[in-house]
C-alpha cells in the first residue's frame, strides 16, 4: 500500500545566528523532527529552508521549534 | 534559592544569545552566561532536570556540574 504525502518546502527568516555552530545545532535539531525531510540553513541570509511532510508539520509548527531553540524566527507571508 | 552550575557547548554570541532567550522565556530565574568558559550559572529554585532540559532545547550538549 502506498501513502500519500504532502510534502512543502518552506523558507524562514531566522535571527540571532552567528556562526556555523548555530547553523548546526538548527539543521540537527529541527532535522530530526518528524515530518521533516530536508532542512538547508543559510548563515548569510538569515533563513532556513524546509522541506516538509504537512501530516506532520506547518510553517508555524517549524517556525515555533526554531523559536524554542532560542533563535528568532518568522513564516514569511508569501508562502501560505 | 540555589546556584547551579551547568556547562554548555557554546561556542559564540549566538549560542549565549540562545541560551539567554531560552532562559528569558523560562521566567523566574536569575542567570549568568561566561562564555569563554562554557559556563551558566542559574539561580532557581526550580528542578535541575527543568533546568537541564531547558538548557538541551538549543540543541548543545549539556553537562551539570552541581550547585555552586
Amino acid at each position: 500500500m502506498t501513502q500519500k504525502v504532502h510534502l512543502s518546502s518552506v523558507s524562514l527568516s531566522v535571527e540571532g545566528m552567528t556562526c556555523g555552530s548555530c547553523v548546526q545545532s538548527i539543521e540537527q535539531r529541527i532535522g530530526s523532527l518528524q515530518g521533516v525531510i530536508h532542512i538547508k540553513v543559510s548563515l548569510e541570509q538569515k533563513s532556513a529552508t524546509v522541506l516538509f511532510d504537512h501530516s506532520h508539520q506547518s510553517p508555524e509548527s517549524l517556525s515555533e521549534a526554531i523559536e524554542d531553540m532560542g533563535f528568532e524566527s518568522s513564516v514569511p507571508e508569501s508562502s501560505a | 534559592m540555589t546556584k547551579h552550575e551547568f556547562e554548555v557547548a557554546m561556542t559564540c554570541e549566538g549560542c549565549s544569545g540562545a541560551v539567554t532567550r531560552i532562559l528569558n522565556k523560562l521566567g523566574d530565574v536569575k542567570f549568568e552566561i561566561d562564555l569563554p568558559r562554557k559556563l551558566v550559572w542559574i539561580e532557581s529554585d526550580r528542578d535541575v532536570d527543568v533546568l537541564m532540559e531547558t538548557l538541551k532545547k538549543c540543541g548543545k550538549e549539556v553537562k551539570y556540574n552541581g550547585t555552586k
